[in-house]
């Protein structure tokens, strides 16, 4: 660590930052509005007090749910250590009732030594889950499920669910059934009887407001004055960041990345990939490197698998958007190769290829899922019949073409003739 | 229950670490303990010298001082399996001069008296013939002392210890070292005894609260303190509490009790703990006067008792006054294999339930398989210190296979127990929060009386009725509206009715639809519940169709009525509805005896099914309505009684609001308990603020009740569009926009993009391109903000506002960095 220079020393500080969500988040945490504060009070409270409790923690992907429930876990088993055991499932692993019990049964062996068999029937795990949750009621032990995706337990019968609200209905019983899930109407999914015996805490994740952003920014990026880096540089580093922050681009760049998508993990995305771009020669971030990341960021996934294609495949999407606008409600490669072979009859181009390299390059749009089937039906069927579909709109398709460097001049006019007729 | 006495040596030491070199330190009789009938009078703050009025009532008259010996039993009953080796010690001969008198019966409820009096003789034949067996008694009247199992009492610990000899009944005041017959008062910290008048100054009455000495109060400020001496020549005495507290004594719950072969007496113990005996020590929370129990038995001679002490639960131990010194509380098990500790659950309902539930039969096969299940615990307890020892868990039993029985559960439990859950103040907020816990029951559902009238003359009718022929009550009604609890609690009742002898006897299984695997399964739960055997679900459909459909029953005597609760009955649905039609039709057949009651939600649940199954199960039906909100309020004050915790107008506002909507007391309550849980966080974080704007309102308002009910029912979406991306929220209102120009709910992708490029160049917004766009439709998809197909699809992808727009519009109206899109909404 000694030999690297200071500003390699300081990129891999703020990369683990940035990557640590535990650090970003603490940021929020000491404010008693926080969800932070909440879910902590809500938790600990059934800890303290040993009632039982079910919160569901909702929000737009990317917002941190599981960072500060992860955050307020590692507080809470810090502080009531020996007294908490965790148990968590994903809804895209278990939403199985007997899996999930069976997965609910090996942790909670593994959380307390005890043996665990995989032989055990799902009878048997749920016997065992309800014998434990007693036990560990009487021991003064809070047992937490945590259910990530919890909109997919909510499928079927909801046994796992029910069985679990149920055995919580107990004095002797102490735990908590935290749902984190993306879907705001994660609740109504549930089954009446399921749903009337859930406690109905809700915890709301919102993205950042601009002011938190901001402070986001500066409690992420500028060095720590007190670490072993020099402090000239650290001076240095943090007034050029300062500087960069008041700097009329970077806000406009800043805006751009918050209007599309003004998630924390967008934000920390842009952040870190911005950090990736610092030159080490120079050994400042600058609004260079920003503008780049935003680039990085922002992919027009579309519009590059155009510039891949080749002449071919930009005759094929053409035709098939002459096809389409002269209402032509499904085309299949046949009648495309037709229109294909008019325009050569017409324009006299001298592009023009046999019919099973066209074929190839059909199938080529297909995989690049430029165009599609229109339906599933007809798997039997050989490509040319069936009916295909384009996935990208005319202003796309125009906008390759003109970024696209040797395009033969007469798509472009045929493109432009088709969308002001 | 054979056991050599070598095995007994060595059981019968509580702790080795005591140094007792064998089992003879406890079964050599000490010379007799004179007993005097002086009872103390204790109070967890007040002596009061005996006063003949309120002493328990007096030992039954001793006819010798230690000849007499009273055995009343219930059922003297020989173990068929004759002990290996009976094995009377010479020091036990010598001693033996006690010798039973004929063992009278003892009244228990529900036995006539001309049966008893046949078996007693009987009994007595017995034991005169058979003298190589064990005979078990419930209750035993030893050296003055009556002792019957359940009691606790005192053990000697050392033989020929001088200080047992002298058993002082009263304490003596700490000040004046005389016991006398003025009121003492006990410090709570050093458990001494004052008196009243030696106090300086003088107390006239008992204060309220905890009181604490001054020596002790020195003590505590650090203070060097001097007690009092006694005056020269008079030994202090100290009684048996003390000396049980200074680890002189022990202190056993009798489990039960025999008749050796050589006729002394034994009887099972299993020990209590004082807390400096524990790994963990004292714990700066425990009371002076606390004890753990134990999972450590041991067989031990009754001479060794020395009297009664009393352990009682905290429920009790707070109410106890008057019932003396020897008074402890006892809230904690201690596992002495893994030093750990656990609540002791609240079964002393259960208990009392199952020892009613006994018949002689029962005690009697209970008993022995009791003893083959210690010896099972013992053996289990050896096996752990094995794997203790070596940590080789690989050949030990799965904990969650039911074969081990869930092996291993014991060593759950905590190593300390933890401060905060023994601090008994409570905030009038937090009692209130306790008290609406789903969990803690009421004695009996309120405001469902007509309900469970009804239920309660099902049952009778149908158990009373010699033929019970095709019983079946279909119970539904929305969840939460306390159905289950209803017919449990009418089955409580019953209970009682059944032990006092008003109607027969009869068994009773409860299922739950949901928790069973698969439907079939219920046949297996069936059959287990009935007969303790576990089989595959078709050889108990068999078993079971042979005892209900052909009459043939598996045990004569087991020819009780039974009563068959399933919750959640439409769970049992299959295909071909064969699994309800069996259970069903079980009823019908004559000699069945069943009775089947079913719960579930749907109300036209008969109508759904098969015409075979409506016409068995459609007759008989109860409805629970909803709950309105006179009820809901009265469930809640009912709940909230003596507490002080809640404004009148919040819990009405809570109750109609629920009673609007579902009518569910489960949503009621938990809104008056989130209610509560939001003030107490608002009081924490005022009081944290500043300290003296604390108490302003510490009630929970309407206010508090009011964000609950948005928590509860309002879905979130609003707040989320109202603070998601510039981008999201032109997307949304273009979805509006094209809603009501086209009239169509559902847009594809490339219609919604023109809109979106429409409106961002006619307002000076930059359009961001359509893979952009593309992202940020996915994302809102995600929330189910619009409903959108996967993104495969891309141009060609639907989408469809999963909100009424006009969510959309009040939460766009006024979005402060986008004014623009108003016009558009």
């Amino acid at each position: 660590m000694d030999l690297k220079n200071p500003v390699e020393q300081a990129v891999i500080l703020l990369r683990s930052r940035l990557c640590n969500p535990n650090f970003i988040f603490t940021l929020f945490s000491d404010s008693p509005d926080s969800n932070y504060s909440k879910l902590k009070y809500i938790i600990s409270s059934s800890v303290t007090e040993s009632c039982n409790n079910s919160v569901l923690l909702l929000g737009p992907r990317g917002c941190g749910k599981l960072a500060v429930l992860e955050l307020v876990l590692e507080d809470l088993l810090r502080e009531f250590p020996d007294m908490i055991s965790v148990i968590k499932l994903n809804g895209l692993l278990h939403s199985d009732d007997n899996c999930a019990l069976k997965e609910i049964a090996r942790q909670l062996c593994l959380e307390h030594q005890l043996a665990f068999s995989k032989m055990a029937s799902s009878d048997e795990n749920s016997q065992f889950l309800i014998a434990m949750l007693r036990e560990c009621g009487l021991a003064h032990k809070t047992v937490l499920f945590v259910l990530d995706e919890f909109d997919l337990f909510a499928q079927g019968k909801q046994r796992l669910l029910y069985s679990l609200l149920d055995a919580m209905q107990s004095v002797t019983s102490q735990a908590v059934v935290i749902g984190v899930s993306c879907r705001l109407d994660a609740d109504q999914l549930l089954e009446k009887r399921v749903r009337s015996r859930f406690s109905h805490r809700k915890l709301l994740f919102l993205p950042p407001s601009r002011e938190d952003l901001q402070r986001l920014l500066e409690h992420a990026l500028l060095l720590p004055s007190g670490s072993d880096l020099p402090h000239e540089f650290v001076a240095n580093f943090n007034s050029n960041l300062l500087n960069i922050f008041a700097d009329k681009k970077f806000k406009d760049i800043m805006d751009t990345v918050f209007n599309t998508d003004s998630t924390f993990k967008q934000v920390l995305t842009f952040l870190f990939s911005a950090l990736c771009h610092l030159d080490l020669k120079c050994g400042f971030l600058s609004v260079e490197n920003f503008k780049d990341a935003l680039s990085n960021i922002q992919r027009q996934p579309k519009l590059e698998c155009l510039k891949d294609c080749s002449i071919l495949e930009l005759y094929i999407l053409v035709c098939m958007k002459r096809l389409e606008v002269r209402e032509h409600e499904t085309c299949n490669f046949n009648s495309i190769m037709k229109e294909y072979k008019s325009i050569h009859d017409s324009f006299q181009t001298t592009d023009y290829y046999a019919r099973d390299v066209c074929r190839r390059a059909f199938e080529h749009l297909l995989q690049r899922e430029l165009i599609s089937f229109l339906d599933n039906r007809g798997h039997g069927h050989s490509i040319e019949f069936r009916p295909v579909k384009l996935l990208i709109s005319w202003q796309e398709l125009y906008q390759g073409l003109k970024s696209y460097g040797s395009c033969p001049a007469i798509l472009y006019k045929l493109v432009e003739r088709e969308t002001t007729t | 229950m054979a056991e050599t006495p070598k095995k007994r040596s060595k059981q019968t030491p509580k702790h080795q670490q005591h140094d007792l070199s064998s089992s003879n330190a406890i079964t050599i009789p000490a010379t007799p303990v004179a007993l005097e009938p002086t009872p103390v009078r204790r109070s967890s703050r007040l002596y009061t010298t005996p006063t003949a009025a309120t002493a328990p009532p007096p030992p039954p008259p001793r006819f010798t001082r230690r000849k007499s010996l009273n055995f009343t039993t219930t059922t003297p009953t020989p173990i068929p399996k004759t002990p290996k080796k009976p094995a009377p010690q010479s020091q036990e001969d010598a001693a033996k001069q006690i010798s039973p008198i004929s063992p009278d019966r003892y009244e228990t409820r529900r036995k006539r008296k001309l049966d008893e009096e046949k078996n007693a003789g009987l009994a007595k034949n017995k034991d005169l013939k058979g003298g190589k067996k064990r005979v078990y008694y419930r209750k035993v009247v030893y050296d003055g002392g009556e002792f019957s199992i359940g009691d606790d009492v005192y053990v000697k610990r050392r033989e020929n210890a001088e200080s047992d000899n002298e058993d002082p009944e009263v304490e003596e005041c700490v000040m004046c070292f005389k016991a006398g017959r003025a009121v003492m008062i006990e410090c709570d910290e050093c458990l001494g005894g004052f008196h009243l008048k030696c106090l300086k100054p003088p107390l006239k009455e008992v204060p309220e609260g905890d009181w604490i000495c001054r020596f002790c109060e020195a003590t505590k400020l650090g203070k060097n303190v001097e007690l009092p001496v006694p005056p020269a020549g008079k030994k202090r005495a100290r009684t048996a509490k003390e000396k049980f507290l200074s680890s002189d004594l022990w202190a056993a719950h009798i489990e039960s009790m025999w008749k050796e072969v050589d006729g002394t007496y034994w009887f099972r113990s299993r020990w209590y703990i004082i807390p400096e005996e524990t790994a963990a020590g004292r714990q700066p929370h425990n009371l002076r006067r606390e004890l753990y129990r134990t999972n450590e038995f041991a067989d031990v001679e009754m001479e060794s008792i020395i009297r009664h002490c009393y352990v009682m639960n905290p429920k009790d131990f707070s109410k106890a006054a008057d019932e003396g010194d020897d008074v402890f509380l006892c809230e904690y098990e201690y596992d002495v294999c893994w030093h750990s500790f656990k609540r002791i659950a609240e079964i002393s309902n259960n208990e009392e339930d199952a020892e009613e539930d006994e018949s002689d039969k029962d005690w009697n096969s209970c008993e022995i398989t009791d003893s083959d299940s210690e010896d099972d615990t013992d053996y289990k307890k050896e096996k752990i210190n094995g794997s203790q020892r070596g940590p080789s868990f690989g050949h030990s039993l799965a904990a969650n296979l039911r074969k081990g029985q869930f092996f291993g559960l014991q060593k759950i439990g905590a190593k300390k127990i933890p401060e905060h859950t023994r601090c008994h103040k409570q905030t009038e907020i937090g009692k209130a929060k306790a008290m609406l816990l789903l969990a803690c029951l009421p004695k009996s559902p309120p405001c469902r009386n007509k309900e469970m009238e009804e239920i309660t003359a099902f049952i009778k009718g149908a158990v009373s009725d010699g033929q019970c022929l095709g019983k079946c009550l279909y119970i539904h009604g929305v969840p939460g509206t306390g159905k289950t609890m209803t017919v449990l609690a009418v089955m409580r009742t019953l209970k009682i009715e059944v032990d006092s002898g008003n109607i027969k006897p009869y068994c009773f299984v409860e299922i739950n639809g949901l928790k069973l695997a698969s439907p079939e399964n219920i046949y297996r739960v069936i059959y287990e519940a009935l007969t303790g055997h576990r089989v595959s679900w078709k050889k108990a459909l068999h078993l079971l169709n042979e005892r209900f459909s052909n009459g043939t029953n598996w045990e004569e005597e087991n020819n009780k009525p039974c009563i068959l609760l399933i919750d959640e009955l439409d769970l049992l649905v299959t295909r071909n509805q064969s699994v309800l039609y069996n259970i069903l039709d079980w009823p019908t057949k004559p000699h069945s005896k069943l009775i089947v009651i079913g719960i579930a939600n749907t109300m036209d649940l008969p109508e759904k099914l098969l015409p075979r199954i409506s016409s068995r199960m459609g007759i008989q039906r109860l409805c629970f309505g909803p709950y309105n909100y006179q009820q809901l309020q009265e469930i809640i004050s009912s709940r909230l009684k003596g507490i002080d915790a809640f404004e009148k107008p919040a819990i009405e506002f809570a109750s109609r609001k629920v009673a609007a909507v579902s009518g569910d007391a489960r949503r009621a309550l938990e809104i008056c308990r989130r209610a509560a849980e939001l003030a107490d966080y608002r009081l924490r974080k005022s009081q944290s603020l500043n300290d003296s704007a604390g108490t302003r309102r510490s009630l929970v308002g309407v206010a508090d009740v009011e964000a609950a009910v948005k928590e509860m029912f309002q879905a979130p979406h609003i707040q989320v569009m109202k603070s998601c991306s510039k981008l999201s929220k032109i997307f949304l209102a273009a979805m509006v926009h094209e809603l009501y120009k086209t009239g169509m709910g559902e847009t594809s992708f490339e219609k919604l993009a023109m809109t979106v490029s429409c409106l961002c160049t006619s307002n000076g917004e930059a359009f961001p391109g359509f893979d952009t766009l593309f992202r940020v439709g996915c994302k809102l998809g995600e929330c189910r903000i619009i409903l959108c197909e996967a993104g495969v699809r891309h141009k060609l992808q639907k989408l469809q506002l999963n909100f009424p727009s006009d969510d959309v519009t009040f939460a766009l109206k006024d979005s402060k960095d986008l004014p623009w899109l108003a016009k558009y909404l």
